[in-house]
């Protein structure tokens, strides 16, 4: 694990798929590249390429290529994949992506993809499916599960929206979701909110449409989705062939040695870190959420050096994963000063 | 951020959107400048206490800093020079002069004119291409260094202002004999970008927004369910909120007003004392030459505090705002310039407008476009600043707004698809839009804002699935501000 082989998660992304990269862009840097100065390089371009991001600020990144990331995934024709949730779901005949989502957020926020439809005669479009994922580790919000963090959204929507569906569970492709359905009556914009819990994280369906028929469509398509036994709406903890997944589980008297990385040039962005423990202690993989590269390569060394205590599960050593916070911590003050989310009695519901 | 396999069909999709439109940007929007009673094209109006003159003297130096804004500033002799060695123009209000003194591009550019109005040489300075007489003000930075073969190298992030003009030939600059940088080369290698002046209304009210309140309104948007997930560009040494400039890489009023003094007319100062080398003379250690430094002949900085009034007004406070230097004066200035005021019946009448607003807020465009900030800190400068609502429509965040608007320039730590929330107040009488000015027409810059890696694309997606005549409303409402 030397910080010269960490990639950024975007680049790792093109092994898979070639055909978007010109469109999507985030290909082309690696960490290795220098950031400012420079000698000139081997194998110059003619032009700097159009549409491309090249100077990035702080963007995810991860030790190891070939170990799947949440952002990781892709969007086909049929399907939206990812190898790290162990989820697919199929698209609707005539949807489709037309731009991916940013790089995750420093609160561990993801845009997973981003799909729609569009009229052919108008170009209107019919409706749009949200997929993002929330890092449970680093959420700003004070709940600690799928079910809290979209109660937390149903209570705190603003004056805009009205309530049409109070957060509550539904059964999903065999698994526990929780959905809140809300509307605008200003503009008639429906949306429907579906979210089970993988891996510490809030993976969350958001399908938008005018036509409400759209949505009850496009959520009983999900029933045809591929999930991994894990996911629900508080149950999402890893296992099976991903490590467990706990929270703060790199602190107090589980870390056996630990040598903390000294930032020197920025230090005023919050950089939240997954790391995957193994058996013996050692920090195996990390995955840096949002950093910028002389950040990462900084954390990478030092967490090299740390030792912790083995994940004991069943009376046997299991690989665990769990969410470091490095540099300066989020405002999270200012949302535990916020009203708690109020929690709907679960229930029952037909996801259609 | 997955990937995409097939795009095809979506690109079909959003050509035909464009066949199929029948909203319009209503455009500049007419009457009032500003919103404003009183206000005239070289005449913008202060903050209300100001205007009542509260503090006593705030009205003299709200003055004293709208004369130094249009003051026309030369390289040597007379009590404006400094100018050069190199500039993009020789006066604020000629670039923030739209739809007052202040303000941001205007229709005429007055960068394309600097030839026949005698401002460069002809004989020394070309027009680029890029600077044309009805295009928006601009400048122009390379996003990287250039190899030896004139190829850009993508390992080499450069992005500072590439100034558009030299003093050279002009008979006030002695011998200094600069050559302009080759933008030609730089557009041949697609390595080129372009920043518009960003308007100034309001700033004040901008500036004196305490880190909390923005915190508190970062904190309310989790949970928006439409990716949108902005942070903020701080001050890499205290650590606080920067808020200025089109990337927010600026902390204050002060330090905007110093480095663009410095950066856009090349004039030295008491926060920017050195006369600034192109990015490339400075990374290579060459500098400037020796006989383009100290062209005013008065040493540096070429603006600094007047120990000695330059006043000799009968008015003592007249006097006592002519004691600080430039950058202070235009920094007063833009403090105390009034913000825009909506206006409630134009574009498109009351409903349209009020309908445009709901609208605008019920599609997602006001999380990351917040109407109001509430409030602003007490002020030890004038009444109006303190305890301020601030009707910016920014949460002045930077959001990552992908590949279509990226310019691969970071400043700070934004990097190069990360944008401050543009304000929108006063967008009603602008008219060139997003950070390069790249469009007049407001529905074009509102779909701009979707590319991949934008957070903005769901919000685009909601708009775009309106019937035509909300998306009219949400135009005619902007227009309004």
């Amino acid at each position: 694990m030397r910080a010269e082989h960490f990639r950024d998660s975007s680049s790792r992304a093109s092994l898979g798929v070639a055909l978007a990269s010109l469109s999507l862009g985030f290909c082309v840097e690696s960490w290795s590249a220098a950031q400012n100065g420079g000698s000139p390089s081997t194998n110059p371009p003619a032009k700097v390429p159009a549409g491309v991001i090249l100077v990035k600020g702080a963007w995810s990144s991860d030790s190891d290529p070939t170990t799947p990331v949440p952002e990781a995934g892709t969007v086909t024709s049929r399907h939206y994949d990812s190898p790290y949730f162990h989820l697919s779901y199929p698209l609707a005949a005539g949807w489709a992506q037309q731009f991916a989502g940013p790089p995750p957020s420093d609160r561990g926020f993801y845009v997973l993809a981003q799909i729609q439809s569009a009229d052919a005669a108008t170009g209107a479009v019919r409706g749009s499916v949200l997929i993002a994922a929330q890092d449970m580790f680093f959420t700003p919000t004070p709940a600690s599960n799928a079910l809290e963090l979209v109660s937390y959204t149903g209570s705190h929507l603003r004056a805009d929206y009205r309530v049409e569906r109070p957060p509550a569970e539904v059964t999903v492709a065999g698994r526990s979701f929780v959905r809140l359905d809300y509307f605008s009556p200003v503009t008639g914009l429906h949306w429907a909110v579906l979210a089970a819990q993988i891996r510490c994280h809030t993976v969350q369906f958001t399908f938008t449409s005018i036509d409400p028929s759209v949505i009850q469509h496009l959520v009983a398509g999900m029933a045809d989705m591929t999930l991994p036994i894990e996911a629900g709406v508080s149950t999402g903890k890893g296992g099976g062939d991903a490590p467990v997944c706990v929270k703060d589980y790199a602190t107090g008297g589980n870390v056996l040695n630990r040598v903390d990385p000294i930032l020197t040039d920025r230090r005023f962005n919050s950089i939240p870190v997954r790391v995957v423990i193994d058996t013996s202690g050692k920090v195996k993989n990390v995955h840096f959420i949002s950093s910028f590269p002389e950040q990462a390569r900084t954390i990478s060394d030092a967490l090299q050096q740390w030792r912790l205590k083995p994940y004991v599960l069943n009376g046997k050593a299991v690989e665990v994963e769990t969410g470091i916070l490095f540099g300066a911590p989020p405002n999270r003050a200012l949302i535990s000063g916020r009203q708690e989310p109020q929690l709907v009695p679960a229930r029952k519901h037909d996801p259609t | 951020m997955a990937r995409i396999q097939q795009p095809a069909a979506f690109v079909v999709g959003l050509l035909m959107i464009s066949a199929a439109s029948a909203q319009t940007d209503p455009g500049v929007r007419p009457g009032a400048i500003n919103g404003q009673t009183g206000a005239t094209a070289t005449s913008p109006l202060p903050l209300a206490s100001v205007t009542a003159n509260t503090p006593t003297g705030a009205l003299e130096f709200f003055e004293d800093g709208l004369t130094r804004f249009q003051n026309v500033e030369v390289v040597s002799g007379g009590d404006d020079n400094g100018l050069g060695p190199r500039f993009n123009f020789n006066q604020c209000s000629g670039c923030h002069s739209q739809p007052t003194i202040g303000g941001s591009s205007a229709a005429q550019n007055p960068e394309a004119a600097v030839i026949s109005a005698g401002i460069v040489s002809g004989s020394t300075n070309t027009i680029p291409a890029f600077i044309t007489p009805n295009g928006p003000t601009r400048e122009a930075r390379f996003p990287f260094f250039f190899n030896a073969n004139g190829t850009a190298n993508t390992s080499a992030p450069n992005g500072g202002v590439e100034t558009l003009y030299t003093v050279s030939g002009r008979a006030d600059a002695g011998s200094c004999n600069l050559a302009q940088p080759s933008f030609a080369a730089a557009q041949a290698a697609n390595n080129l970008i372009f920043r518009i002046p960003t308007p100034l209304f309001g700033a004040g009210l901008v500036e004196n927004i305490d880190d909390s309140t923005l915190l508190t309104n970062l904190a309310a948007q989790a949970g928006n369910g439409l990716g949108i997930s902005g942070n903020f560009n701080r001050n890499g040494n205290d650590g606080t909120i920067a808020r200025f400039g089109w990337k927010a890489q600026n902390k204050s009023l002060d330090l905007f007003s110093g480095e663009a003094y410095n950066v856009e007319m090349g004039i030295t100062n008491e926060t920017f004392p050195q006369d600034r080398p192109l990015p490339g003379e400075d990374v290579l250690g060459t500098g400037l030459p020796a006989n383009c430094l100290n062209l005013s002949h008065g040493g540096y900085p070429e603006d600094a505090t007047n120990f000695t009034p330059t006043s000799t007004s009968s008015d003592p406070f007249a006097v006592n705002a002519s004691i600080p230097s430039d950058v202070i004066g235009f920094a007063m200035f833009m403090k105390m310039l009034a913000p825009p005021v909506q206006s409630t019946t134009t574009p498109g009448g009351a409903t349209s407008i009020s309908h445009g607003s709901a609208v605008f807020n019920s599609i997602g465009c006001s999380v990351c476009h917040t109407p109001t900030l509430s409030s602003t800190q007490a002020s030890n400068v004038t009444p109006s600043l303190g305890n301020a609502a601030v009707r910016a429509f920014s949460d002045l965040e930077i959001h990552h707004m992908g590949t279509g608007l990226n310019d691969n320039v970071s400043q700070g730590n934004a990097g190069g698809d990360q944008f401050r929330t543009a304000p929108l107040w006063g967008v009603g009488q602008r008219i060139f839009f997003l950070h390069d000015g790249r469009t007049s027409n407001l529905l074009t810059a509102i779909r701009a804002h979707a590319s991949s890696g934008s957070e903005a694309s769901t919000v685009v997606s909601n708009f775009n699935a309106l019937p035509v005549a909300s998306q009219q409303d949400v135009l005619n409402f902007l227009r309004s501000l």
